[in-house]
């Protein structure tokens, strides 16, 4: 069949579809007026073809990725009279319950692709604007109890016509938020890279014509797809299910069912929808599994929509996973690494030669701000936090990094933050809390100390991983807890792990302590001259080289 | 008396030298690995030329890089602030390979036992919140001996703002034990960003032994063998430095190839009237691009080794050209994965086996091979004539590598070429478009064996409208280091708010200090003042964003009244990169200073012509498959009959020996004023 088609061209037009892909993000970021946008690269882009199918791997956050098509599926849905969808049009989406999948917080624009009337592809960004409106500055509380709480709802709504922006809904927009400047420029950014992308598809349907282009498109998804049923073919068959206590006390639960041609995720029998806004939509539940299919077959080729179609996801409405509107989800993102966690948790029990142990596995969303000292000005940081990730079956875990939701996410050097926040960082290296001993053993979390320098500072953390400890191995031992210690200026040490409001004053210290990730395999197994490395980089002490790892006992036995 | 240049690359060691006439010879010796000094003396004796005639030596090497990547340097510690061990292990946590559950983060050059940190602490004002101690140096110093320890590096919290911990820890040490190679994070850079700067300290400390011996041993031989002249060593940020400077700094010699290639692109470009230009340099291994915009090469400091698409890799916080490479040059192997798509690198046979055509071995097609099979390559005329290539076995490898994917023959070796060029055409965008220019607005300067052969198709793809192929194009990384002045970059990161009094007074000092340190370093080596000049450039931002903007500023004393205009300045530039512009505060984050002493440079003179007509210049006519405009009847030149003023139109090959230009069906081809060939690729 193919054979018409030049096997070097199609490939040539994939490449190309990436490197479209790589040019939105770069213009989105270099144009983007927020910090979190151009500074964590909190976005994402990326091309679907005409029905919405991811059509290449995109560029940015993985979470993020796999947002873009649903949008569109949802615009096609919405928009579905001839005439609806036209040349020059943009759309704007932010609403989880309508293909804007994550908070309203992230916003996401769509823009069709049309060569000589005929629908070709999509161009789509999403990138998590500083304020959205809603009941507190920056949109996102943990004490919201519906989505209007949230901020504005833009529900797949026409952005431009035909090329003009539509004047009212700017208005709208602009009007509904804290910071307008930052949203006009924000949005911009996101045209801009839209735009940049639907140019570079029409260079490339013009230079080697419509069918070549839609054929290279399609190739690529089954590409895709015999990419992820090979992978599943090397993987062991059968239904495995896991319950796992949270940190809350609720038990979740999975059930993964792989088969030749299959992966079902069943989330059907989990809790029933938070009245705060631990929630996250069905959409994003499939994103997160998504995460999870693509680290446990392939993660090293393409991700696009032929991927994931042999993954299912089953949930129920009214869960968690799948909340009935208007349900709050400000806080989805630390669902979303439970969620990628708990199924590979429950895969790694059964296949622990593939998969690595449980690591520290949070965002770790930490929101501290102040008076800045120095300057009399405000100062708000959101950031997440790095840890450790479990050993492997190959290697010792990683230490110091960001969760598996993130890729080329940055943290805040110490001395950026010290300019920028007027806060003193006396320590930011790893910590010495006991955890992750193992054949293979833990990444090191990490602790990092923020001495306020003025007073009244106040700090909101949401943490999971802090009562129930990463999960370990084929033998190795958990990991090390999520926590927040408050060491406040009489000595007394507080501790946290979900907490809004609180406040804290000058020269009391925010010192915040991620997991280790856990270990893999037994740590008697671990070689003796590792274990003296490690004693003598002091990543365990004398005592746990002998309780863990049996060092003088096997020492002798040598 | 000659001007020499020799450049160390991975496999041959490059030789330009230019007598007094203006007359340029080149040649090429296999670079010695252990010994790279004995590649430089081989190829000034393959040349018949004497030290003793040498009137300016400059020489470039990948000593320092390789070192880093063959994990070959010395056993290096690191002393840094209390609560700071682990920074050059976290890292940034980052991750390029997001799906990857068994994502492996760089190790660090330093292990964590050799981290140790001293108390004492200044804050990001520079002022000293708790004073140094030293105390517990000697002990620290014993341990480091005890362990084989060869070098320090010293790096502290806020050292930007404020060096003075970092230089009375270096003072102790060097009393304590002035044998062990020792280096400050401070010397390297003023710029913010503690694990950038800590990892270049440590990656510095990690090659100053070997550099230190290669450098000595350098110059021992050529003073042995009669040289008089100052030996320059060309630096990451396209200048060329004394030894003595890349003694103590060795680490900006980091990519000091790549920028010399990019510097006689920028020079050729100035030269000729091309200011705005992309260089690319295709070697045998990799494809490299730099971004030239009014004359000028992008520099920056955020320069990372190893940093690949599964890789976050490491910084190196020095001026470096602003790079693209990529795994795609004439050596880049093509295979089919086990899903029958076919790729082209990164993997290369290298020098041995090389491609299928040196009969070395070498089973799977490269590019070379494809382009053989095109008729692109002269297979009679192979490496200038130094070989035959073998046919039957270039045939027979791409008989295969087509039967895998259903494909002719003819097909494959066409599917090598255009998903080599792709590639480049991708790695060319990300310098260019992904950087905010418009590739149109640009020429291409092609340089390296394979930069001739690949140009004009790249330009076409990228609606580039003229390609230059410069005269010397296979030593053009030499030939750009006998361009270089003396120049060393200081950076200094300081944040001042524009709109608060005294802003222009606190700028003015910073600079008139930058510029005395800078001014006094030339005067301990004899440069006078007078050779000296600078150029001011300064990284702005609006208030509490990241990414800044670099503007250069006046010369001359900063008064007041220059603020308004410095401002506008920095409006307008910031506008250009990033479409729009804020009414936010303005403030300064990092100083710039360029120091430049003029050195006594090559200045390239035009080649005389004879009445030579270019019919004479014809080798042959033979036929060439340029795959996406056809199979024609090409005409054969030899490049070294070509000379000023000559011109004709593809379908055309150039051949000469080290590098072949293909000009397809139609392209207009001119010999310029140098002997450079300028293609007309568009209107």
């Amino acid at each position: 069949m193919g054979q018409q088609y030049d096997p070097i061209t199609t490939e040539i037009i994939q490449n190309s579809l990436q490197a479209a892909a790589d040019e939105m993000f770069a213009a989105l970021r270099h144009t983007a007026m927020s910090a979190i946008i151009y500074e964590v690269l909190d976005m994402g882009t990326g091309i679907t073809d005409r029905n919405g199918e991811m059509a290449g791997s995109g560029a940015g956050i993985p979470a993020f990725v796999g947002v873009l098509d649903k949008t569109v599926k949802q615009i096609l849905v919405k928009f579905n009279n001839p005439g609806d969808i036209e040349p020059g049009d943009i759309f704007v989406t932010n609403d989880p319950y309508s293909g804007g999948v994550t908070h309203l917080n992230d916003v996401v624009l769509v823009m069709p692709v049309f060569a000589d009337g005929e629908l070709l592809a999509w161009t789509a960004n999403i990138a998590h604007w500083n304020d959205v409106g809603g009941m507190v500055p920056g949109s996102m509380s943990t004490d919201a109890k519906e989505i209007f709480q949230e901020g504005m709802i833009l529900a797949g709504i026409k952005l431009f016509s035909r090329g003009q922006p539509i004047r009212s809904v700017f208005d709208i927009l602009t009007a509904n938020c804290r910071m307008p400047d930052f949203l006009t420029g924000d949005l911009w950014a996101g045209v801009a890279s839209v735009r940049v992308g639907e140019r570079r598809l029409l260079e490339i349907a013009n230079k080697y014509g419509k069918d070549v282009f839609l054929h290279a498109v399609e190739e690529y998804m089954d590409y895709g797809e015999r990419v992820s049923l090979a992978a599943l073919k090397r993987l062991p068959k059968g239904t495995y299910s896991l319950v796992e206590e949270q940190d809350t006390g609720a038990p979740w639960k999975v059930t993964v069912e792989i088969r030749d041609d299959q992966f079902i995720v069943d989330l059907r029998d989990n809790p029933d929808q938070d009245k705060g806004p631990f929630n996250m939509s069905r959409d994003e539940a499939v994103v997160s599994c998504q995460i999870a299919f693509k680290g446990v077959t392939s993660p090293e080729r393409v991700a696009n929509g032929g991927t994931f179609r042999p993954l299912k996801v089953l949930t129920r409405h009214g869960s968690i996973f799948d909340p009935i509107y208007p349900a709050a989800m400000g806080i989805y993102y630390e669902l979303t690494i439970r969620l990628e966690d708990l199924i590979v948790r429950c895969l790694a029990q059964q296949m622990p030669e593939r998969l690595p142990a449980g690591g520290f596995a949070s965002v770790c969303g930490t929101l501290f701000g102040g008076i800045h000292p120095d300057t009399g000005r405000t100062y708000a940081v959101i950031e997440p936090e790095l840890g450790g990730w479990g050993g492997s079956p190959q290697a010792d875990g990683n230490p110091g990094q960001f969760s598996a939701l993130h890729g080329e996410t940055y943290n805040c050097p110490a001395e950026v933050a010290e300019a920028r926040y007027g806060v003193t960082v006396d320590y930011l290296s790893f910590h010495d809390e006991e955890g992750g001993a193992g054949l293979h053993r833990g990444g090191k979390g990490v602790r990092i100390d923020y001495r306020m320098k003025s007073d009244n500072a106040w700090l909101t953390v949401a943490y999971t991983r802090s009562r129930i400890l990463p999960w370990p191995l084929n033998g190795g031992c958990e990991g090390s807890p999520n926590h927040v210690e408050i060491v406040r200026a009489d000595g007394t040490i507080e501790n946290h792990a979900v907490v809004s409001g609180l406040t804290v004053n000058c020269d009391e210290i925010i010192r915040i302590k991620t997991a280790t990730g856990a270990g893999w395999g037994d740590p008697m197994q671990r070689p003796l001259n590792l274990v003296k490395e490690d004693l003598k980089n002091g990543y365990i002490t004398e005592e746990q080289a002998n309780r863990y790892y049996g060092l003088d006992e096997r020492s002798q036995s040598e | 008396m000659l001007r020499v240049a020799t450049d160390i690359g991975g496999t041959f060691t490059d030789l330009v030298f230019v007598t007094p006439e203006g007359q340029v010879g080149t040649a090429k010796s296999h670079t010695t690995p252990g010994q790279y000094e004995k590649g430089v003396m081989d190829v000034i004796a393959a040349k018949h030329i004497s030290p003793r005639d040498f009137m300016s030596f400059v020489h470039g090497t990948t000593i320092v890089i390789n070192a880093i990547t063959e994990r070959k340097g010395a056993k290096a510690a690191l002393l840094t602030t209390q609560g700071f061990r682990d920074i050059i292990e976290i890292g940034r946590g980052n991750r390029p390979d997001f799906f990857n559950l068994e994502y492996r983060k760089p190790q660090p050059f330093v292990p964590r036992y050799l981290r140790r940190e001293i108390p004492g602490r200044m804050s990001y004002k520079g002022m000293e919140e708790k004073p140094l101690d030293l105390s517990g140096l000697v002990a620290i110093l014993d341990d480091f001996r005890r362990e084989g320890v060869e070098a320090i590096a010293i790096a502290f919290i806020n050292s930007y703002a404020n060096p003075a911990h970092e230089e009375a820890a270096l003072a102790q040490v060097q009393k304590l034990w002035p044998d062990v190679s020792v280096v400050a994070s401070t010397q390297i850079t003023r710029e913010w960003r503690e694990y950038e700067r800590m990892n270049t300290a440590a990656l510095s400390a990690y090659v100053q032994p070997i550099a230190h011996r290669y450098l000595d041993d350098l110059t021992g031989c050529l003073a042995n063998a009669g040289m008089q002249c100052t030996s320059y060593f060309i630096a990451s940020n396209c200048g060329v430095d004394t030894v003595k400077n890349m003694r103590q700094v060795p680490i900006t010699m980091i990519e000091s190839g790549p920028a010399s290639g990019v510097w006689g692109a920028a020079a050729l470009g100035r030269l000729i009237g091309e200011l705005n230009a992309i260089a690319i340099d295709i070697g045998g291994t990799t494809a490299k691009c730099g971004l030239i915009t009014k004359g000028e090469v992008k520099l920056n400091t955020n320069y990372l080794v190893e940093r690949t698409e599964a890789s976050a890799g490491y910084p190196v916080m020095v001026p470096v050209v602003d790079l693209v490479e990529i795994g795609n040059g004439g050596g880049s192997v093509a295979w089919v994965d086990e899903f029958q798509r076919m790729h082209v690198g990164p993997q290369s046979a290298g020098a041995v086996p090389g491609p299928v055509a040196y009969a070395l071995g070498g089973t799977e097609a490269t590019t070379t091979d494809a382009n053989l099979a095109l008729g692109c390559i002269n297979p009679n005329y192979f490496c200038g004539g130094t070989m035959t290539a073998d046919m039957p076995a270039v045939n027979k490898a791409l008989d295969q590598l087509a039967a895998t994917v259903h494909i002719s023959r003819q097909e494959a070796a066409r599917g090598i070429v255009r998903i080599a060029n792709n590639n480049m055409v991708n790695a060319i965008k990300l310098i260019s478009v992904n950087r905010g220019h418009d590739p149109r607005d640009f020429t291409l300067i092609a340089f390296g064996g394979g930069g001739g052969m690949h140009a004009c198709a790249l330009a076409k793809e990228l609606g580039i409208r003229k390609v230059v192929i410069p005269k010397q194009s296979s030593v053009f990384s030499a030939w750009g280091m006998l361009l270089s002045d003396l120049r060393r970059d200081y950076l200094q990161t300081q944040i001042v708010d524009l709109g608060a009094p005294g802003a222009a007074a606190q700028i003015n000092d910073a600079l008139t200090q930058l510029e005395e340190k800078a001014l006094r370093a030339y005067e301990a080596e004899n440069i006078v003042r007078a050779r000296v000049h600078f150029l001011r450039y300064a990284r702005f931002r609006y208030q509490n964003q990241e990414h800044s903007v670099e503007t250069d500023l006046p010369n001359g004393a900063i008064t007041d009244e220059q603020m308004g205009p410095i401002v506008e300045h920095f409006h307008v530039n910031y506008e250009r990169e990033y479409t729009y512009r804020l009414a936010a505060p303005v403030e300064l984050v990092c100083y710039h200073l360029i120091a430049i002493a003029q050195v006594d440079k090559l200045k390239p003179e035009k080649l005389p012509t004879t009445s030579r007509r270019v019919e004479e210049a014809v080798k042959a006519h033979r036929e060439v498959d340029y795959v996406e405009a056809g199979i024609h009847s090409a005409t054969i030149y030899d490049g070294d009959a070509l000379e000023p003023g000559m011109s004709f139109a593809g379908p055309a090959i150039i051949e000469e020996s080290g590098a072949t230009t293909v000009i397809p069906p139609g392209l207009h081809c001119h010999i310029d004023d140098y002997g450079d060939y300028q293609i007309q690729t568009g209107q």
